[in-house]
Parts: C-alpha cells; structure tokens; sequence
C-alpha cells in the first residue's frame, strides 16, 4: 500500500493488541503509543490524554524543524531514546532505553503500522498458530 | 608444547567476548544525546541541542520520556 491513508479505520482493540505485542518482543521498551489520522490515542500504555499531547507536540516540532512533514524521529538523550513513526495516517511512538537498537526499533514500528493500516493486527511479524 | 585444543578455544571464545565488552565500552562513551529528522526521499537532518529546533526537540522527548517512566521489572 502507497503511504497514504489507512485502509478503514483501526480499532482500538487491534491497535491495543499491537501495543501488547510490540512490548512483549521489544525488552528495551518503556512505553509506545498508537495514533490515529486525526490525532486520537488508538492505544497507548499510561495516560492516554497525555500520550496525545507529548505526540502531537513532537510532531508539531519536527515538523516545524525541517520545514516539510518528517517521516521518522529518533531523539537519543541520557534519559532514554525516543522513535516516532508516520505510515498512512498512522503514527507510532516508542520510549526505550538508552542505546536501543534504532533500525530493529524502527522496523518493528513501520511492520506494526503497515499491518494495521491494512486491517491487520499489528502482528505481521507473528507466526500463524495454525503454521504449527 | 603446543596447548590443548581446548585451551585454544576458550582463549578465542574469551578474546571474542573481550572485543564485545570493549566495543560496548566505547558505544556508550562515544554516544552523546541527539536529534535526527528522517523525510521522505531518505533526507535525514541532524539538530544540536544548542539550536532553537534542537533545544525544542529535546524538550518535547524529554516529556515523552517522563510520561513512559521506567520499565517495570520483570
């Protein structure tokens, strides 16, 4: 699918499972949230309301910082890392520790969101119980 | 007398988990905080935190790292 726009809108039961399965495959993730085209919290692990405002503040940000829409973000402090994501409306934001892997973040995000934008899970990467 | 073959690769087993612990070693000392940007058509840009759109980055990660807190202990 071209990066536009999700292909009918994600549930937030779908969203929240891919939440589930993100945490549980990444061991250096504190928090993630999923957000849908028009800014609402599909899933997040906390405070909703709040995952909305800090992701839509970082986007505003980066967005403002390069002058176009940006793709990805990946901020690196002592604290801990920060990687956001865009895909067909969709965005995903994962808090890790520090010196998480970037590239295998990022590719679990990317699968996370195509597979949602395409009525999926979120799970893509999940082998089928029934391939046992 | 040559060493046992045992010896021999247990140094090597050794030696490799000595090149990984420094190689951790100098990651870490090597790493300082960043920001970068990826776009679309694979342009990516880098702020400094002394820049206004760095300074603005770091802030707005830094909240989002608050809001995630630490990971619970398994």
């Amino acid at each position: 699918m071209a990066d536009g726009e999700a292909n009918g809108a994600v549930s937030g039961e779908a969203a929240g499972g891919a939440l589930a399965y993100l945490t549980e495959m990444s061991p250096d993730l504190r928090g993630a949230a999923i957000v849908g085209s028009d800014g609402t919290v599909l899933a997040a692990s906390g405070q909703a309301e709040r995952w909305r405002e800090d992701v839509a503040e970082l986007f505003a940000v980066a967005d403002d910082a390069g002058g176009e829409p940006v793709g990805q973000i990946h901020i690196g402090t002592e604290q801990g890392e920060v990687f956001a994501l865009r895909h067909a409306g969709l965005a995903a934001v994962a808090v890790t520790e520090r010196f998480a892997l970037a590239s295998l973040t990022f590719f679990d995000l990317r699968a996370l969101l195509l597979d949602l934008a395409a009525g999926g899970d979120g799970r893509a990467g999940e082998a089928s119980p029934d391939a046992a | 007398m040559p060493p046992k073959p045992h010896r021999v690769l247990l140094d090597r087993v050794s030696g490799y988990a000595d090149e990984a612990a420094a190689y951790m070693r100098r990651r870490r000392a090597s790493r300082r905080p960043f920001a970068r940007l990826y776009y679309k058509g694979g342009r990516a840009e880098d702020h400094a935190v002394d820049t206004r759109a760095g300074g603005e980055l770091f802030v707005a990660a830094g909240r989002l790292i608050e809001l995630a807190g630490k990971r619970p202990k398994s």
